[in-house]
């Protein structure tokens, strides 16, 4: 019988699965994370199994690894693996050149160097203030009036950058609402944003160091005018994984998974 | 990761500003003199029915009144000392003593000073450098000291008084060294949480009213069987953390903390006083030696050397190296640490943190990559 690896990411705002077989994504789903972790990771683990034929139950995965903030609820899971490991992993599986990863998720950042065989070789990772993550985007595009992607292209179309100082969620709202009121244009406040979170992401990469190979991945990365603004602030092209970066923890887990079961027989 | 545990009567002192023993020595007629620092002599706040505690602020809830006046880019050990002294949590304490060792202590002194002005306030002076005169200048400031804690308390303070002290400091000192060494084992019977609540209950209480239950303790763990599970061994440096829940954290997650290199750890707080000579030079020498804080001139390769030296001497396969937000001296020391430690091959993690434990969370995290980084 065919063996299929799970890998279960929760995060905090949202919930990820990757099923692997024979070192080949088979099913993948995402999801917004519920209340109760239990129930995001039962519910993101069924979507990603009802896309493969003769998989039934998350039982029959021959291995499973939980990840991300709820790794240790997630169900029926054999291990858990810290998210900085398995997006490591995740992301050397896709593109074995990178080297450096900046994870935007819903509320951390994280920043990882690499070993040329894929391994952590350094983190730096935000202190418990959210500024810059999904949620502080979720605050901005709730004062824009727009959707997250809508936001994106906003900023791609700005003239000039309009700087935002304040880096706190809570006083970045208001400021943009003066900056607003102040007839400065939407598209170039929009950039001044995507700037202020890429100098915050520059001071954390920096920190264990930006070697050539570097990629975004967590739920930010679709922010494409975020992806630019990164470009600048890192002075280097950003690599574009081949699969959806959002997934990347849930994919090093599935990898860990396999890399594992295989060794236990 | 299977975990012994420690009696009660140890975890119960630790949950309050002031715990019961102190009340206890109280009611007999001695007096508590708080103190903040290492570099305060122990012995010298022992003598003659005084008693010394090391201030905790357990369960501090914000300090919106210590950021006020101290401002929030201090050292929240010392602003969280400040918002339960305004909350009146220490009233009952007889006197303080300080050393100037670093701007943030100073600045609780003197913001207690005129706050909430103690009955006793004293402050030490502390030489940069140690050496001869360095000594020669601290036994003067210790006299000083014990001068006025005479004239304050009615208190002998005399030499002899002193090397008494000291002698029954060395059995504290002795029994606590004996559990430690046991951390040296590879199933040791005393985790890093356990040794914190430890240090931290018999620091903040008179001493001789534990030391039954302490030697019984000892006897116990030398029976008991030890930790089995964790993942790696690893070693706590850098600032003030008096926080076993903090070092919990790390343990839960697999890492088994062995020594602490901290202001409030296990190296090198627990080395025996030399029980000869003239007692306030002894403890002089003793503290300018011993204790390495980072706000020593010239002694880096000193602590350096210490910090390699006990890696290998408690086979730690890693170092955490913690720095209080805003604490200066270690935050220097800790970015040419992980150099040297990195060169000599010993994975370092390193974590900046506030006195009150928040986001275990993200501190899990953090400590399980480090683990999973070292491919454990």
């Amino acid at each position: 019988m065919a063996k299929y690896f799970g890998g279960c990411d929760l995060g905090s705002t949202t919930g990820k699965a990757v099923i692997l077989k024979d070192g080949e994504v088979i099913a993948s789903a995402c999801i917004r994370s519920k209340i109760d972790p239990i129930i995001t990771g039962r519910d993101v683990l069924n979507l990603a199994i009802q896309q493969v034929p003769g998989l039934d139950r998350v039982e029959d995965l021959a291995r499973l690894v939980g990840t991300g903030y709820g790794r240790n609820e997630v169900p029926f899971a054999d291990e858990n693996v810290s998210e900085i490991t398995c997006h490591a992993v995740g992301a050397h599986f896709c593109d074995n050149s990178i080297r450096t990863i900046v994870d935007i998720g819903g509320q951390d950042i994280k920043a990882i160097a690499l070993s040329d065989q894929g391994s952590v070789l350094e983190f730096a990772m935000n202190d418990k203030c959210a500024a810059g993550t999904g949620r502080f985007y979720e605050a901005v595009v709730r004062t824009f009036d727009v959707t997250l992607d809508e936001f994106s292209e906003l900023s791609l179309k700005a003239k000039k950058i309009v700087p935002v100082t304040s880096q706190c969620t809570v006083f970045a709202e208001s400021e943009l609402v003066s900056l607003l009121y102040k007839r400065n244009s939407p598209a170039d406040i929009a950039a001044g944003v995507q700037l202020s979170v890429a100098k915050r992401v520059f001071t954390l990469a920096r920190r264990v160091g930006v070697k050539p190979g570097i990629t975004v991945t967590g739920g930010c990365s679709k922010n494409k005018g975020l992806v630019k603004a990164l470009t600048k602030t890192l002075r280097t092209e950003i690599t574009m994984l081949p699969m959806d970066p959002q997934m990347m923890g849930a994919l090093g887990a599935a990898v860990l998974a396999s890399r594992n079961g295989h060794k236990s027989g | 990761m299977k975990q012994p545990f420690i009696p009660d009567f140890f975890c119960q002192l630790i949950d309050q500003p002031v715990n019961t023993l102190v009340d206890q020595a109280q009611a007999q007629g001695r007096k508590a003199i708080a103190y903040t620092c290492s570099y305060v002599p122990q012995p010298l706040l022992s003598v003659d029915g005084l008693f010394p505690i090391r201030v905790r602020a357990p369960n501090v809830v914000g300090t919106p009144m210590a950021d006020t006046y101290m401002s929030s880019v201090l050292c929240s050990y010392t602003r969280s000392i400040l918002e339960l002294a305004l909350e009146w949590a220490f009233d009952s304490i007889d006197g303080w003593v300080f050393t100037a060792s670093c701007d943030h202590l100073r600045r609780l002194y003197d913001n207690l000073e005129y706050l909430n002005k103690p009955a006793f306030n004293h402050i030490v002076d502390l030489p940069h450098r140690s050496g001869e005169a360095a000594e020669k200048w601290l036994a003067s400031e210790f006299r000083i000291l014990a001068d006025a804690l005479s004239q304050a308390f009615g208190v002998d303070t005399g030499d002899q008084a002193l090397a008494k002290a000291i002698k029954v400091h060395n059995q504290y000192l002795t029994l606590m060294r004996e559990i430690s060494a046991m951390r040296m084992e590879d199933n040791p019977p005393v985790t890093g949480a356990m040794f914190q609540t430890l240090l931290a209950a018999t620091s903040s209480s008179p001493k001789d009213l534990l030391m039954d239950q302490l030697g019984e303790l000892r006897d116990t763990l030398g029976k008991s069987e030890g930790v089995t599970g964790y993942r790696a061994r690893l070693l706590l440096a850098g600032s003030h953390c008096d926080d076993p829940a903090y070092i919990e954290v790390m343990e839960k997650t697999g890492g088994l903390v062995v020594a602490e290199r901290t202001c409030t750890g296990s190296i090198p707080a627990l080395s025996p006083i030399p029980e000869n000579g003239d007692p306030f030079e002894t403890l002089a020498r003793q503290g300018l030696e011993n204790i390495s804080c980072p706000r020593m001139m010239e002694s880096f390769q000193q602590r350096e050397e210490e910090l390699l030296e006990a890696v290998k001497e408690y086979r730690a396969e890693g170092v955490v190296l913690q720095t209080m937000k805003f604490c200066d001296t270690w935050g220097v020391e800790s970015g040419l640490l992980t150099k040297s430690l990195r060169k000599a091959g010993i994975p370092v993690l390193n974590l900046e943190r506030e006195y009150t434990m928040s986001s275990e969370g993200q501190l899990q995290t953090r400590i399980q990559a480090f683990l999973e980084s070292m491919g454990k």
